[in-house]
């Protein structure tokens, strides 16, 4: 029987639909999976102990105690790596759209930051180390900050060019006919108009700093205490994740899962926070 | 920059000054930012350079194609054969973006261009959750579900469907294989890549699919016809991406991929990615001088094939873009 | 504009917020009171970690004015470290190199842990292995030159041909190294079968692999509060004297008689080794204190975190080392 055009194209429709709902339960399954175990895991031991404590001796064999300097290690390191990562992310992105475009310095510097992307982050960090010893540097939150901020920078310049790229130009030329500089149009039409997009990179890259262990492993170590100055040692959640995780001690190890909770639940709230904020800085662009 | 009324009609001198600053102003950040744009290359010549003098204790003491095509891994008898690893790497770096690609097109389409708005809300911040979780805990999951489901389940199957072709040919029943290191890869860039690919379809203008909806085309067909390949480029950078965090993905793929030393055959053999290879190793053999520069050694190999791989995708991207 | 400058405000904010609850750490001690003050950087190993923390929680409750900086990251970084400069005390779970040695390393033993084969309880020939034991040259065969590859081999009863599935520590570690020692080989690289990273994970896989075989730090494989194995583990017996059966001092089954057969010396070594810390040159100031003090009173507080307190004459050796 061949199928007449009209049932064709309804036909192609319907199974496209399937296709795309069932690829949705099928990542959404091993994604809830994921999210499943760590909540089931690790909701029994959240105690408020593990969230306003620090660790004290005997921790790492069930004792008491918290993970109040990973969490406070983590919020400083990934803020901080993020924030100076958006200082070199921005101005790459945007120059490589309102000023190179699709010139071969463009692609040139895509290339590098693509395959900066791909550079594990051990090496990253082994590279912070090896600098670190011939400077006669300790492990401190500084160098934690700017290796991250090298293994965060990558991600952000390229999801925040991918967006900037697919803004129509008509605007920006719209904005340049009427005398605008091209700094002007950068700051005052595309950066606006492309602000849930940044966000999404800013989050990305945030979302990957905070989540790394073995760049900071290296580079800001780990203590059980609380950073108190830039130049001291710090300890990070994905650290704190992964000794308790690696310990033969069965309710340390759940500890690890309360721990993993506990950066799941400050992304969650990052994630929320500044996409709120950007819905509310842009509510008047171009739609 | 507010504009005086009364003053518009004619170029005052106050203008002009404002003017030129403004240009002034613009070549300056031009500048700025010329600098930060080449930043990104000189990071990388820095890295390949680092890498160079710290792996050249071995790379002066053996032959390049003994380093790049030996098998044989044995450091403590001076045998430094990479050919192991980089196979393994490649297997599974395939592996998990060929597993990737399809759900992550198919599931960022839907969530732009079909899922309601409440839908999108919750998407997005899950999303950004399940790509901050830290890489051990996806490597955690991976060995209690994904290792006993390539086990107990995708092993015997594959064995008894398809057995007689090498690819799918069961030779070791644990299962810590390519296959699991390659599932558990494709779930960890499956948010990053959905999310772009996400971003890409929402910077389209909605009139472009209203004109196309408004002929009678079906959501599918306006999709093909019209978003693809708009979007296309878009989409091929987002999976160049997610290709490239695959390259370096290492907690997570070496909990569950077996870690021999050996070129995998089959998608149930064991294999040892570089980045699998350097963080085994690296925090406690960094003291001996010469597995170290080995180390090392591995972490420029690697940084070299990301490097063509991200050349030949450049190039293939050029060509698609023509 | 606003959004740059706003940005760029909050990271300026951030660093002078973060400088300005710092102090710099001082690292000399208080000759004016007599009382022992200063700052004690660690790295290393990880297996040493969780003492270290309760090592240097009991001394500062004696010494309230030394702080301690405790930090994981593996040997070779404690080593590296030490000999840079970054640290004053490594923590080395495994024998300290030539290489180091040379490059001006000096160490004291302080604990003594052992590695132990390891199957699953529910091993179907688990109660014939725990009668009959496995030779150090089975283990050799089956680790090392892979010559054994059934559990039938192993008994030597060639009807059985189930194959031995071999599990190794991914990661480089103490226990690797020590367990292809006693197998006849000479580095971790050395050991043959899927290599599972962490301690945890290889317990836990072989436990769930009917047919596996592995091996373990004594803390992970035995429980040290229950006083008994793991749940799901068996340790297979190793047939020291290689008379075909398991002897009562080959076989364990407590925490206590583990402790006491590697303490004694009853239990090989390899695969028991002792645990280091290194310093550069030999230790001086807060650093000699505290190593002294973990060498003596400091010993009591291992066994109950399931590590091996040293024998007497041990004990005397390493402190006369730091003399």
């Amino acid at each position: 029987m061949r199928l007449q055009p009209w049932n064709r194209r309804h036909l192609i429709e319907r199974v496209m639909q399937i296709a795309m709902i069932g690829s949705l339960v099928i990542v959404g399954l091993c994604l809830g999976a994921i999210l499943g175990t760590i909540i089931a895991r690790g909701l029994p031991s959240l105690t408020w102990q593990m969230i306003s404590q620090t660790p004290k001796g005997g921790f790492y064999m069930g004792k008491a105690g918290g993970v109040l300097n990973a969490i406070l290690g983590s919020l400083y390191l990934a803020s901080g790596a993020t924030a100076l990562a958006i200082v070199f992310a921005l101005p790459i992105a945007l120059y490589l759209q309102t000023y190179l475009a699709t010139s071969g310095w463009a692609q040139l510097v895509r290339l590098a930051l693509d395959v900066l992307w791909g550079i594990p982050s051990i090496v990253y960090g082994a590279f912070g180390f090896t600098l670190m010893i011939v400077l006669g540097v300790r492990a401190s939150l500084f160098a934690g900050i700017i290796v991250l901020a090298l293994v965060e920078l990558p991600i952000m310049t390229r999801a925040m060019d991918e967006v900037i790229r697919r803004l129509p130009r008509d605007l920006a030329q719209a904005a340049l006919a009427l005398g605008s500089t091209k700094l002007e149009v950068a700051l005052r039409v595309v950066i606006p108009q492309t602000l849930p997009g940044i966000v999404t990179a800013v989050l990305l890259a945030f979302g990957r700093g905070i989540g790394d262990a073995a760049a900071v492993l290296f580079t800001a170590g780990y203590t059980d205490r609380i950073p108190t100055s830039l130049l001291r040692a710090t300890a990070s959640l994905p650290l704190a994740v992964f000794f308790q995780l690696g310990t033969p001690y069965p309710e340390v190890r759940e500890r690890g899962y309360a721990s993993a909770l506990i950066l799941t639940i400050i992304v969650l709230v990052v994630s929320f926070g500044s996409r709120w904020l950007a819905a509310r800085l842009q509510r008047y662009t171009v739609k | 920059m507010a504009q005086n009324p009364i003053q518009s009609t004619a170029i005052t001198r106050n203008q002009r000054i404002v003017a030129i600053s403004r240009q002034r102003t613009d070549t300056w950040a031009r500048r700025v930012f010329f600098v930060i744009t080449v930043l990104p290359i000189g990071l990388i010549a820095i890295v390949l350079i680092g890498l160079l003098y710290r792996s050249w204790p071995i790379l002066s003491r053996y032959p390049l194609v003994d380093l790049l095509f030996g098998v044989d891994w044995k450091p403590s008898e001076g045998r430094f054969g990479f050919y192991s690893f980089i196979m393994g790497t490649v297997w599974v770096t395939v592996v998990g973006v060929g597993l990737a690609i399809p759900p992550c097109i198919l599931v960022a389409i839907y969530l732009a261009e079909y899922a309601g708005a409440r839908i999108r809300l919750l998407a997005k911040p899950i999303l950004d959750v399940l790509a901050a979780i830290p890489p051990v805990v996806y490597g955690v999951w991976g060995l209690l579900s994904v290792v006993p489901l390539v086990k107990t389940v995708l092993g015997p199957w594959s064995q008894q469907l398809l057995g007689f072709w090498g690819l799918f040919a069961v030779q070791q029943p644990t299962g810590f294989s390519v296959l699991a290191g390659g599932i558990v890869l494709a779930v960890i860039i499956t948010p990053l890549i959905i999310a772009v690919i996400f971003e890409i379809f929402n910077t389209v203008p909605v009139d472009l699919r209203n004109a196309s909806l408004a002929i009678g085309a079906t959501r599918w067909e306006t999709i093909q016809r019209i978003l693809l390949p708009q979007v296309m480029p878009g989409i091929i950078a987002a999976i160049v991406l997610g290709a490239s965090r695959a390259f370096g993905e290492t907690i997570a793929v070496l909990m569950v991929v077996g870690n021999i030393a050996q070129v995998p055959h089959s998608l149930f053999d064991a294999a040892y990615p570089l980045p699998a290879l350097i963080a085994n190793n690296y925090g406690e053999m960094m003291s001996i001088p010469l597995y170290d520069a080995a180390l090392l050694c591995a972490a420029l190999i690697l940084l070299v094939i990301i490097l063509l791989f991200n050349i030949l995708a450049t190039v293939v991207l050029t060509r698609f873009v023509k | 504009m606003h959004i740059i400058a706003r940005l760029a405000g909050l990271l300026v904010m951030g660093a002078l917020v973060l400088s300005a609850c710092g102090s710099t750490a001082t690292n000399t001690t208080d000759a004016n009171s007599g009382e022992l003050s200063g700052t004690i950087a660690i790295s290393g190993a990880f297996a040493l970690y969780p003492m270290m923390t309760v090592w240097t929680e009991e001394f500062t409750k004696l010494h309230p004015n030394v702080e301690f900086d405790v930090q994981g990251g593996g040997a070779g970084k404690g080593m590296t470290d030490v000999l840079s400069g970054a640290v004053e005390i490594g923590m080395i779970s495994r024998d300290i190199k030539p290489e180091e040695i040379s490059r001006g390393a000096y160490w004291v033993s302080v604990t003594k842990d052992a590695v132990f084969p390891l199957i699953s309880a529910q091993n179907p020939y688990a109660s014939e292995i725990l009668a009959r034991g496995i030779s150090q040259t089975t283990f050799a065969k089956i680790f090392v030159t892979g010559e054994i590859k059934t559990w039938g081999e192993v008994l030597g009863k060639p009807e059985i041909t189930d194959e031995i599935h071999v599990y190794t520590r991914s990661d480089a570690c103490g226990a690797g190294e020590m367990w292809a020692k006693f197998a006849g080989g000479k580095v971790q690289d050395d050991l043959k079968g899927i290599g599972v990273n962490g301690e945890p994970a290889l317990v836990d896989t072989v436990s769930k692999d009917t047919l596996g075989i592995g091996y373990s730090n004594l803390n992970s494989v035995f429980d040290v509060r229950a006083g008994t194995l793991v749940a799901g583990a068996v340790v297979p017996p190793i047939d020291i004297n290689d008379n075909g059966q398991a002897d009562a001092n080959e076989l364990y089954k407590t925490t206590a008689d583990a402790i006491k057969a590697v303490a004694d010396g009853v239990y090989p070594s390899p695969p028991a080794r002792f645990e280091n810390l290194a310093t550069k040159g030999k230790p001086t100031g807060v650093t000699l204190a505290f190593i002294r003090w973990i060498l003596t009173d400091g010993q009591q507080f291992l066994s109950q975190a399931g590590y091996v307190p040293l024998a007497p004459d041990q004990q005397t050796e390493s402190l006369g080392k730091l003399k």
